[in-house]
């Protein structure tokens, strides 16, 4: 995952951070790219199995382009510490790891993956939009690159959560299932790293309560309205942090840091 | 008359892609896709046609909204010439060559015409040379938007994205090579260049022999 050098740039808006604060951002890109490592590899577990071969290809690409995101991120945090982003990627621990729980549970059938990936989408669409305006030069740059994508992964996945939603008694059935299975999980998207208030202040990322107000602005009139969903009682709040997961993500680094592991003296794997 | 009951074809209907590469470039028919409505028709094209190559536009026309013939089929079905249909504008397209191995159908402009019978026939009188006519009429087509929103998000992020050039993964071979040379590997691995290294497919017509005229 290692890219190219990082533009002079980034050496001079480092240097306008202060440690405490780029110890915060540090944390916070980590988190970005876990989500994004993490989802990304459940959607590639559909690789060969996606209902039509279409779909096969373009969940593919979804994944490729979350893991090309994951990289920007930590592109970003390598030029803050010098870290490597393979070495993140592929030999930390299930907990090490700071994804949500969301992007862990396992893949579930196709309308748990399509309304997953469009909750995701939608969050990540508005976040990378608000983060364009962010006063961290790099990290509006980067922004403004990958939040192109994102909107076009928000409609696909919008487009597939509505036919399955208003599509047979089955599907629709398993669409309302996936809902009440992923409602409770939404909240922790929006639930701050620690320190993050600090970034916010100095503008540098944008701040997770307004974006959720657009996210429930968005997400909740696709779904009730357009759809037909029932939308579960309430957003759950967030009782436990990042560094807190279900019983799925070590089987899951298992298998994804499975060959890193095996040869971790390889140059190319 | 008791018809035995055909097997429900539970497939979603085909349709064709045309794929602009750039501003005065025309759509060339790339390919298909399965899809249960236009939007997700060209949602899913431009998942798999258009994530790498550079693009800025996206059509897709139903495949029974399309009708094509080669001078073969006309010679041995004329009545093709007569198929009704609506009447109006109609796109055509032409196949002029064997050689290439990805673009098999280039939409070289409109005509008017009575119904897709019609269209068929005009096209035939305008190319004579082709070898393969293709009619759709305009109303069968579903297009990308061309606001700037939609090019941005839909078009863009392929720009700056290019193939990783086959040699690239030759680097898998090299290490091979090196284990090889080192004695960690079996005596026959690799010995056969890697498939990745060479051009995997030779078109059968890119290497008849040429017509003396």
């Amino acid at each position: 995952m290692t890219g190219s050098g990082q533009p002079s740039a980034v050496s001079r808006q480092q240097e306008m951070l202060t440690p405490e604060l780029q110890a915060v951002l540090i944390r916070k890109l980590t988190a970005l790219a876990d989500d994004e490592i993490i989802l990304a590899h459940r959607d590639g577990e559909w690789t060969g199995h996606a209902p039509i071969l279409e779909e096969d290809i373009a969940l593919a690409n979804i994944a490729q382009d979350e893991l090309g995101h994951a990289t920007l991120y930590l592109d970003l945090r390598r030029a803050l510490d010098g870290s490597d982003s393979d070495r993140l990627a592929f030999f930390r621990d299930a907990g090490e790891f700071t994804n949500v729980r969301l992007v862990e549970l396992p893949k579930g059938d196709w309308a748990f993956t399509m309304l997953r990936q469009f909750l995701f989408d939608a969050y990540e669409a508005l976040w990378l939009d608000a983060a364009r305006g962010s006063t961290y030069a790099p990290l509006a740059e980067v922004a403004a690159k990958a939040v192109r994508e994102e909107r076009f992964h928000l409609q696909h996945t919008a487009l597939w959560v509505e036919r399955l939603a208003l599509g047979t008694e089955e599907s629709r059935r398993r669409t309302q299932n996936a809902l009440n299975e992923l409602w409770p999980h939404v909240a922790q998207l929006f639930d701050p790293v620690l320190g993050e208030a600090e970034l916010v202040a100095a503008g540098i990322v944008p701040d997770l309560g307004e974006v959720r107000v657009r996210w429930e602005g968005f997400v909740v009139p696709h779904l009730t309205g357009k759809c037909g969903l029932l939308l579960p009682m309430t957003l759950a709040e967030v009782a436990e942090g990042r560094d807190v997961h279900t019983e799925h993500l070590a089987p899951l680094l298992a298998e994804m840091q499975g060959v890193a592991r095996q040869h971790a003296n390889a140059e190319v794997w | 008359m008791t018809q035995p009951q055909p097997t429900p074809d539970t497939q979603w209907p085909r349709w064709e892609v045309f794929k602009q590469d750039a501003p005065n470039r025309p759509w060339q028919a790339v390919g298909s896709v399965h899809a249960g409505d236009p939007d997700h028709a060209l949602l899913t094209a431009r998942n798999v046609f258009a994530r790498r190559p550079s693009a800025v536009s996206l059509w897709a026309v139903r495949e029974s909204d399309i009708l094509t013939a080669t001078p073969e089929e006309i010679a041995a079905r004329p009545e093709v010439l007569e198929t009704p249909g609506e009447a109006g504008t109609y796109h055509l397209g032409l196949k002029r060559t064997h050689k290439r191995s990805m673009t098999f159908v280039d939409l070289v402009g409109t005509l008017e015409a009575s119904g897709p019978g019609d269209a068929l026939r005009q096209a035939r009188e305008l190319h004579p040379d082709a070898l393969t006519w293709l009619v759709f009429p305009e109303s069968a087509v579903v297009r990308t938007s061309d606001d700037p929103g939609t090019v941005e998000s839909w078009f863009a992020p392929a720009k700056d994205k290019t193939y990783k050039q086959q040699q690239y993964y030759g680097v898998i071979g090299r290490r091979v090579g090196e284990l090889k040379r080192e004695g960690k590997m079996p005596g026959r691995v690799n010995e056969e260049p890697h498939v990745g290294d060479h051009k995997v497919y030779d078109h059968p017509h890119d290497r008849a022999p040429k017509v003396q005229r």
